[in-house]
This record gives C-alpha cells, sequence and structure tokens, in this order.
C-alpha cells in the first residue's frame, strides 16, 4: 500500500509556481469560477485541501488478459492533485497497461482504480468515456488521423462533447498555440516532423482541459533537443496545475526534470526514487 | 439539446463525408439495392393496376341449366317453376330457352349454319337461363346455387361465368403471395448490403474509432455516423429505386397498350401512390439503420 504523497514531493518548481498551479487547479475544480470566499484564510485552507486532494490511486491491481500472466501485480501508488510522476521500466515491464488503467481504456482483472475522485473499477462501461474526458491521453503510437488537417484532429475531443463550432475552432487554436504549432492548422500531420506529430497529439489530448494527463513513451525515437521541447510543453501544462504520468526509459530526461518516479518491472513496482512504496 | 442537435449534425455529416469518400463503391451499393428493391415496386404496380380490373369486372349474374337432351319440356318447365319457387329471393328472372330456338339461333350465325346443317337431328337440350338478384359476393353465391342445382334430376350441366374472373382473383392472389415473399428476399437484401458496406468502413475507420474513444467519445458518438450511413445509402436506394421502376413503366406500358388495344380495351401500370412509396422509402431507411446498428455494434466492438 503505497503513502499519500504530497503533491509537491519531487517537485523542484518555486515557490510562486505552487501558488500559481494552487489557483489554477482550484479554479479547474470549482469550473473556472473564481472563489466565491470573503476570507482570505478560508481560500488558503480550500487550496491547502485541493492541493492535497488524490488525483489518481491504485489499490492491490492487478492486470491480465485471460489466463496469461498477470502484466500487473499487486501495485499500490497514490499521486496528488498537480504532480508530475514518471514511470519507468524496461519495455514490456507494464508501463502501457498502467497508463491505460488510468485513462480508463481498460478495466483492471483485480483492485481498486480511483481517478480524479471516480472508482473506475466500479464504473460500467457506459460511464467511462465521461471520465476519459478529464483525462488526457497521449500514445506512443500518437494515432493521428491522416485524412484531416491538423486543427481537425484537435477538434475531435471537442465535436465528441458537443462543443459549439465557433468555440471549438478558438480552442483549438489555443491548444496548437500552447504546443508551439500556431500557424500549422492546415497541415496534414504527414507533412510534420515526429515532434511536430507529437506535439499535435498534446494538443489533442489538452484542448479539453483534463485535470490529468497521461503519455506514453512521448519522447521516444525523437532527438535530444525535440525530446527537450516536448517534455517543456508537458512542464508548461503542469506549471498550471495538470496532474503529469508520463512513461519513460529515458533515464536522462528523468533525472534533468527530477520528478517522482515509479519504477515497474516484471509487473511489479520494485522502486519509487525519493519515496517509499 | 442544442449540444445534442450539433452532435446529430457531426454525425450525419461525417456520414455523408464517408459516402463521398468512396463514390464507386457508395454508388455499386445504393445500385445493388435499388435494383433489388425496383423489382417489387414494379410487382406492386402490376398487382395494384389488376385488381381494379378483377373488382370492376362484372360478373355475370347469369346461370345457364342444360337439361339432359332426354328431358321433355314438361320437366323443364317444372324445373324452371321449382327455381322460381324456391329462390324467389335470388333470383330476378327465370326464362326456359328450347331447343329449337337455340338450334335456330345458332343457325343464323353464318359460321355455324352449314355445319348445323348437315346434323341428321337437333342435338341441344333444352335450357334455362336464370338471372340471379344482386349479391355481395356474386361469384361464391352463384357457385353455390349451381352446384346446388347440379344435384337436380334431369339437369346435366350448370354453367356459368363468374369461374375466369375467379382464376383472375386466384392468379392475383398467388402474386400477392409472391410478392409479399420477394419482399421478404429484398428485406435481407437490403439488411445484408447495408451491414456488410458498414462492417467495411467500420474497418476502414478503425482508426478514427480508437481516436474517438480516446478522447472520450460515447459508443452512441461513435455508432451515429454509420447509423446515418445506413439510413442515408437505404433512402438514397428506395428513391432510386422508384426511379428505376418508373424508367421501366414506360416501355412496358407502350408494350401493354398495344397489346390491350386489340382486346379493344386499355391498360396502363401505374406505380403505387406517393404516400406508399414515401412509406417504402422510410421503412427501408429504418430497416437499413438498424442493420447498420448491428453490424458497427459486432465490428467495433471495445
Amino acid at each position: 500500500m503505497g503513502a499519500i504523497m504530497s503533491p509537491m514531493a519531487g517537485c523542484c518548481e518555486t515557490r510562486g509556481h505552487d501558488i500559481i498551479r494552487a489557483r489554477l487547479v482550484f479554479k479547474a475544480a470549482v469550473l473556472n469560477t473564481p472563489p466565491p470566499l470573503a476570507r482570505p484564510h478560508m481560500a488558503v485552507l480550500l487550496w491547502a485541501l485541493i492541493l492535497s486532494a488524490i488525483m489518481i490511486e491504485f489499490q492491490h491491481v492487478f492486470k491480465s488478459y485471460g489466463r496469461a500472466r498477470n502484466i500487473l501485480s499487486d501495485i499500490n501508488f497514490r499521486i496528488g492533485a498537480g504532480e508530475f510522476v514518471f514511470v519507468s521500466g524496461p519495455s514490456g515491464a507494464g508501463k502501457s497497461t498502467l497508463l491505460k488503467l488510468v485513462g480508463g481504456l481498460e478495466p483492471p482483472s483485480r483492485g481498486a482504480i480511483s481517478v480524479n475522485g471516480h472508482r473506475i473499477d466500479e464504473m460500467p462501461t457506459r460511464a467511462r468515456p465521461y471520465l476519459r474526458r478529464a483525462v488526457g491521453v497521449t500514445l506512443h503510437d500518437t494515432h493521428l488521423l491522416y485524412d484531416r488537417s491538423a486543427i481537425e484532429n484537435v477538434l475531435l475531443p471537442l465535436k465528441v462533447i458537443g462543443l459549439e463550432q465557433s468555440v471549438a475552432w478558438t480552442r483549438a487554436r489555443a491548444a496548437l498555440d500552447k504546443v508551439g504549432l500556431a500557424g500549422k492548422d492546415d497541415f496534414n500531420p504527414v507533412e510534420m516532423s515526429g515532434g511536430e506529430q507529437q506535439r499535435l497529439a498534446i494538443a489533442r489530448a489538452i484542448v479539453n482541459r483534463p485535470a490529468i494527463l497521461i503519455a506514453d513513451e512521448p519522447t521516444a525515437n525523437l532527438d535530444h533537443e525535440t525530446a527537450r521541447r516536448i517534455m517543456e510543453v508537458f512542464r508548461d501544462f503542469n506549471r498550471v496545475g495538470v496532474t503529469l504520468l508520463i512513461a519513460s526509459h529515458d533515464k536522462s530526461l528523468m533525472a534533468h526534470y527530477a520528478a517522482r518516479t515509479l519504477h515497474i518491472d516484471n509487473g511489479r513496482f520494485t522502486d519509487v526514487q525519493g519515496v517509499a512504496v | 439539446m442544442k449540444r445534442w442537435l450539433r452532435q446529430h449534425r457531426y454525425a450525419l455529416q461525417v456520414a455523408v463525408r464517408r459516402l463521398l469518400s468512396q463514390p464507386f463503391s457508395s454508388l455499386a451499393n445504393v445500385l445493388v439495392i435499388a435494383l433489388t428493391l425496383s423489382v417489387p415496386i414494379m410487382g406492386a404496380s402490376i398487382l395494384q393496376s389488376a385488381e381494379p380490373v378483377a373488382r370492376e369486372m362484372p360478373v355475370s349474374p347469369e346461370i345457364t341449366l342444360f337439361m339432359n337432351p332426354e328431358a321433355d319440356r314438361q320437366t323443364t318447365q317444372e324445373t324452371a317453376e321449382k327455381i322460381r319457387g324456391e329462390h324467389a329471393d335470388e333470383v330476378s328472372s327465370v326464362r326456359v330457352v328450347a331447343r329449337e330456338q337455340a338450334l335456330d339461333t345458332l343457325k343464323s350465325h353464318p359460321n355455324w349454319g352449314d355445319a348445323l346443317a348437315a346434323l341428321p337431328g337437333n342435338p341441344l337440350p333444352d335450357s334455362i337461363v336464370i338471372t340471379l338478384n344482386e349479391h355481395t359476393n356474386l361469384a361464391g353465391h352463384a357457385d353455390e346455387l349451381a352446384s346446388q342445382w347440379q344435384q337436380w334430376p334431369n339437369v346435366d350441366l350448370v354453367q356459368h361465368d363468374s369461374a375466369w374472373v375467379q382464376r383472375l382473383e386466384a392468379i392475383l392472389q398467388f402474386i400477392r403471395i409472391g410478392l409479399a415473399l420477394l419482399a421478404a428476399g429484398v428485406v435481407l437484401v437490403v439488411l445484408a448490403t447495408i451491414f456488410n458496406t458498414v462492417r467495411l468502413q467500420a474497418l476502414t475507420q478503425r482508426e478514427e474509432i480508437a481516436v474517438a474513444r480516446l478522447v472520450g467519445a460515447t459508443e452512441s458518438f461513435v455508432r451515429r455516423p454509420f447509423l446515418y450511413l445506413g439510413a442515408l445509402t437505404g433512402l438514397i436506394s428506395a428513391l432510386a429505386a422508384v426511379g428505376l421502376a418508373r424508367l421501366a413503366l414506360t416501355p412496358l406500358n407502350a408494350a401493354l397498350d398495344r397489346l390491350a388495344s386489340t382486346y379493344g380495351t386499355q391498360l396502363q401500370l401505374v406505380l403505387p401512390d406517393p404516400a406508399s412509396l414515401a412509406l417504402t422509402a422510410i421503412v427501408v431507411s429504418i430497416l437499413a439503420a438498424f442493420s447498420a446498428r448491428w453490424s458497427v455494434t459486432r465490428n467495433t466492438r471495445f
């Protein structure tokens, strides 16, 4: 059973960043409305409560496909709101499966999973899409649609929620701008480099303003400079309060960002740097 | 409500885009369904045009009783009286035609005159011509009376003219059953074609479906464009089938007109009324949408 983590654990941002994050998490939590609190100390208390909120929690989670061996065995951890967490481990260790469980893309075989306050394992299948809207996902394969332009790829999550067209276009353009793809609205993904495609996938993942962003090997097959730029994009989102869970086996990357790291090997947690699990 | 409408509009746009993205494939599907649908539509046209002919055909309310050649005039008169007495309510007139009178009538016909002159005697029997009152089921009633009178002594043959009308009615009934079976076959063809089209589309759009689910699309959102695709294909096919049937009726009517004129009558095949055709198109669309839903549910399991 994992210990409750402080959301600030493993983070190296300044106090200023903490305050920005706190404000944004608070805003996200109350649907972007300003705090209706007259007394500042009450607001601070509420922020503290929100910051200590558990965003993701795994309790004795097992995952297997059919009668095959367990991909994940007895996984326990907690991730607080606004944390930046790496999931590391060799290929085939179960990193992608773990992320899919967090994203509600697959149910666990056993155990309890809470994401954003909802129990995924108890959730009926038809309710899971609504949870997925609160979790931005970029998989190892970017899953971009090559029969449409970059902005049309980003618009898809907004079409899914039936957002008004003009608002949707404004938000999609803003998302492209945030990942550094401003002006590339009409580009087809095939015309983009690997790094740009990855950033496009991130834009699509964040356009719905998710509380959690999960990314599976977002920098694999990218050169160091492009990988660094992608990670900067992620860090910018984390700074505004988005909880980040990134699967990677790039040790230098993890060392550079010095975030909390969950290490999986052979379906089990073997090490969590800096934190006892 | 607005959000719901926007999602449906999006699904319709996606369905139209998918139909247009593979124009030849879509056209081939529409043609297959339209050609299959046009057959029962034409069958219905024929049936609809033939039914009034059968219905309005005047069933001759006359029954002719031919007596045994051995029966004498007295017996014939007694039989006529018996009919008048027993069926006073059902018959409007009973007329005895003597054998001599019948022979004279025949002899007056130029084609028969010489042949009959060669006969040694009069081979014709006495006969009684009975005119029936109007009856809701005249043909059936005439049959009943005929079979009853056939049993009487000295009656050789009872003849009435409703037999061929009944035959026509039987043929129409046969066509009606055939048409119902054909319609059932057409329903199967529509279901199978749409099922397969949607299956192929679902396979082609596998990536888009996966991405939509990834970003939080509900199963309804994923399936809706396919439902529209099926319904649109059904609707376009039904309209095309009506067009094809109309095209085919033009040369058929020209040929039928030539045939009917030799009988000194006029006969035209017309399409079923617009309301029936609209209903057919709607039913085909709904069936196609159901088939699409079944197919997409089977072929895009999460």
